[in-house]
């Protein structure tokens, strides 16, 4: 018996390779918090279904078809009208809205600082400027959890994303400084799916 | 007057309370260049509104006298059906804060006085156009309706200014500089002079010296016909600034007569944002060009050379940090290279690959040779494509962007905001000021002047160089040390032996 609202494992590494795109079992795995070897026999299933596909190479992985990009369009609408959630969705996407150019600036200020009014990379030789940055990426983070909330109250698969940001800045802050923006599974990279699964989610094109 | 003091020679404040462009043009008032006739709003008026939630009182009779002023100076009146004046409101903190705070142009031009300056110039094309783009100025600097009304516009974008000191935004960017909360901006209201006016008219920046190589040529771009927002944006293609010289000599003059006075009041290059209308050229604005790397060490070198400054302080100019910068590849600039477009430096470095237009396409191309990604944006779905790119070139988004942030985490040179780019995956092409370039053309990238040029362009390795040689050689003189160490560790032997000797 699945609670209301729950996403069936499919659609969730469906839609996670959705907000994902192109990778490995482990990132997919990762970001849809499922064990791997759940994940690879969806993604066998998925696969025999026509909806994802395989590539080999170095930059290969899971990717989703043409067909299984237009399913997941489909199966995500119809969960969000099923549950009633798009006025909170809606209302949590404007929420965001206001956070990302934030965000963003944050994530420009940990890689970059301006020496003489030129762009230069920042080389963390200064920790009283990265600690800053993080003061400011906690302070945005506490702000985030109002609109992650109002999104995990609608649709509980959103509150992955909740787990995922805040493991981040937990290692970033415990000295793990790729977690800010550089790891596939940095602040930075989460915050950047979750904003591509509110965009896929409320079916607005890019 | 309390709130507000005239741009004039006289004004002997400093840019704590003009502002450093309120400031800059009264420095260029006194060097006797053309800067347009204006005034400029404290930033304690700022610091008033900013704490009370309104203007401060007497504000308003204040801007009205200072109004008057501007129109009694220009023979104009603001709103006017006959002769209008029109204005720029420009932000202006004492400490740069490059966009992060607003700007609003072309200002007064309600529908009658839009009617007036189609009926003075006889040019209803260029009235509209000017009124176009004060709409749409307006719209994103208030973010309300626009009144019809121009002292009341004047009032709204005024306060828009002083409150886009306080974003979330601006607040962050100031935590992390560590710049006072406090300072404020003032406001910058000057005449407009109209870049997009006629066939003799158009706007640029221009450096005194060549920003990339330190070569003591004027270097820079004009757009023809257009306003200076175009050309600092990055969202107009541009010309070689020499196109000026066969084109509007009088101009050409004018601004090489500014450029001249005012490296030598820096003692150091010059950054200028000029406009001419009509021939005519007039200063915007000036800054210190802020050269760095292999161009400061040039500089450096030549000034002294010249006699402008002596060596020791040749050596102070360049610090020691800087040098690592002078080994940081750059594309040469060079006046007619095939620039195909330019937009934001994003990461440092210089890329050279063949186009490829989606993600996909730069992993199958990236097999046979380095692929340079281009993309109307990026998203998480694009990364296994700026995995196999040399470097990524963007035509929307900002320093902030998507593909500014992960290009920058894998150490690739990106260039991202270059809006005159045109990406048709349909067409497997880019299109860019009337070039079709297919996928596979070959271009080079550079991360740091954000530049996108055809070809294989020239680089600038930071392999041998004589001025940085010479500049060592006086820095082992000023140490007594040799030169057997690294090189930033013989400048900084050399500083240590300044500081303190």
């Amino acid at each position: 018996m699945t609670r209301p609202h729950a996403t069936g494992a499919d659609l969730l590494v469906l839609h996670t390779l959705r907000c994902i795109g192109f990778a490995g079992l482990a990132r997919v795995a990762e970001a849809a918090g499922l064990p791997e070897a759940d994940v690879e026999s969806e993604l066998i299933d998925l696969g025999v279904a026509g909806l994802v596909s395989h590539a080999a190479g170095d930059f290969g992985g899971w990717g989703l078809t043409e067909a299984g990009r237009a399913a997941d369009a489909d199966r995500i609408a119809a969960q969000l009208e099923t549950a009633g959630a798009r006025p909170a969705v809606t209302a949590a996407y404007d929420g965001f809205l206001v956070l990302n150019p934030e965000l963003l600036d944050l994530c420009a200020a940990w890689q970059t600082r301006s020496v003489d009014g030129v762009l230069t990379i920042n080389e963390h030789t200064d920790p009283g400027y990265d600690a800053r940055v993080l003061d400011r990426l906690t302070a945005l983070d506490r702000r985030a959890e109002v609109v992650g909330e109002a999104l995990s109250a609608a649709l509980p698969r959103f509150g992955r994303y909740r787990v995922r940001l805040g493991e981040a800045l937990g290692r970033a802050r415990a000295g793990a400084l790729e977690y800010v923006t550089d790891s596939t599974a940095s602040y930075h990279s989460v915050w950047f799916q979750l904003h591509e699964d509110l965009l896929a989610t409320l079916g607005i094109p890019r | 007057m309390r709130w507000i003091r005239p741009l004039s020679p006289e004004v002997e404040e400093t840019a704590a309370i003009l502002g450093a462009k309120a400031h800059g043009l009264v420095v260029l008032q006194r060097l006797g260049l053309p800067v347009p006739p204006g005034f400029v709003i404290t930033t304690a008026a700022c610091r008033a509104f900013l704490r009370d939630g309104r203007l401060p009182g007497g504000l308003d009779t204040e801007l009205a006298a200072a109004v008057a002023d501007l129109e009694a100076a220009t023979g104009r009146r603001l709103g006017g059906p006959q002769r209008p004046l029109v204005v720029s409101v420009r932000s202006g903190a004492s400490v740069s804060m490059p966009g992060m705070m607003s700007t609003v142009l072309n200002l007064g031009l309600t529908a009658e006085a839009t009617a007036g300056l189609a009926a003075e110039t006889g040019d209803p094309g260029f009235a509209r156009d000017s009124r176009r783009r004060f709409l749409s100025s307006f719209a994103s600097a208030v973010g309300e309706p626009v009144p019809d009304d121009a002292a009341r516009q004047l009032t709204r974008a005024v306060e828009a200014v002083f409150s886009s000191w306080d974003t979330p935004r601006a607040r962050t960017y100031r935590e992390l500089q560590e710049i006072p909360q406090d300072l404020a901006t003032a406001v910058t209201v000057q005449a407009m002079v109209f870049g997009n006016r006629d066939g003799h008219s158009g706007s640029g920046v221009a450096f005194s010296r060549n920003p990339t190589t330190g070569e003591p040529v004027p270097f820079g771009e004009v757009l023809f016909g257009g306003q200076g927002e175009e050309v600092v944006s990055g969202a107009a293609l541009t010309r070689p600034l020499r196109d000026l010289a066969d084109r509007e000599p009088a101009a050409w003059a004018g601004l090489l007569e500014a450029l001249d006075r005012v490296e030598s009041r820096y003692r150091d290059p010059c950054y200028l944002e000029f406009t001419f209308e009509a021939g005519q050229p007039w200063v915007l604005q000036a800054r210190p060009g802020r050269f760095v790397g292999g161009a400061a060490v040039r500089v450096a070198v030549d000034l002294a050379d010249e006699g402008v400054i002596g060596r020791r302080e040749a050596l102070l100019r360049v610090s020691p940090r800087q040098l690592r910068l002078v080994r940081t590849p750059r594309i040469v600039a060079e006046d007619g290279a095939d620039v195909l477009a330019r937009g934001l430096g994003a990461c440092p470095g210089v890329a050279v690959g063949r186009v490829a237009t989606t993600a996909g396409q730069a992993v199958r191309m990236a097999a046979d040779g380095p692929v340079i990604l281009v993309r109307p944006e990026t998203s998480p779905l694009d990364l296994h494509g700026l995995a196999a790119a040399a470097g990524v070139v963007t035509a929307r988004g900002g320093p902030a962007s998507h593909a500014a942030v992960v290009a920058r985490a894998m150490g690739k040179p990106a260039v991202v905001g270059a809006r005159d780019l045109t990406i048709d995956v349909a067409d497997a092409s880019v299109r860019a000021g009337g070039h079709t370039v297919p996928e596979g053309t070959l271009v080079t990238i550079d991360g740091t002047a954000g530049a996108v040029v055809m070809g294989r362009a020239r680089i600038g390795t930071g392999g041998a160089d004589p001025h940085l040689d010479r500049l060592l050689g006086w820095a082992d003189e000023v140490s007594g040390g040799s030169s057997d160490r690294g090189e930033a560790a013989r400048l900084g032997a050399a500083h240590a032996a300044l500081r303190h000797g």
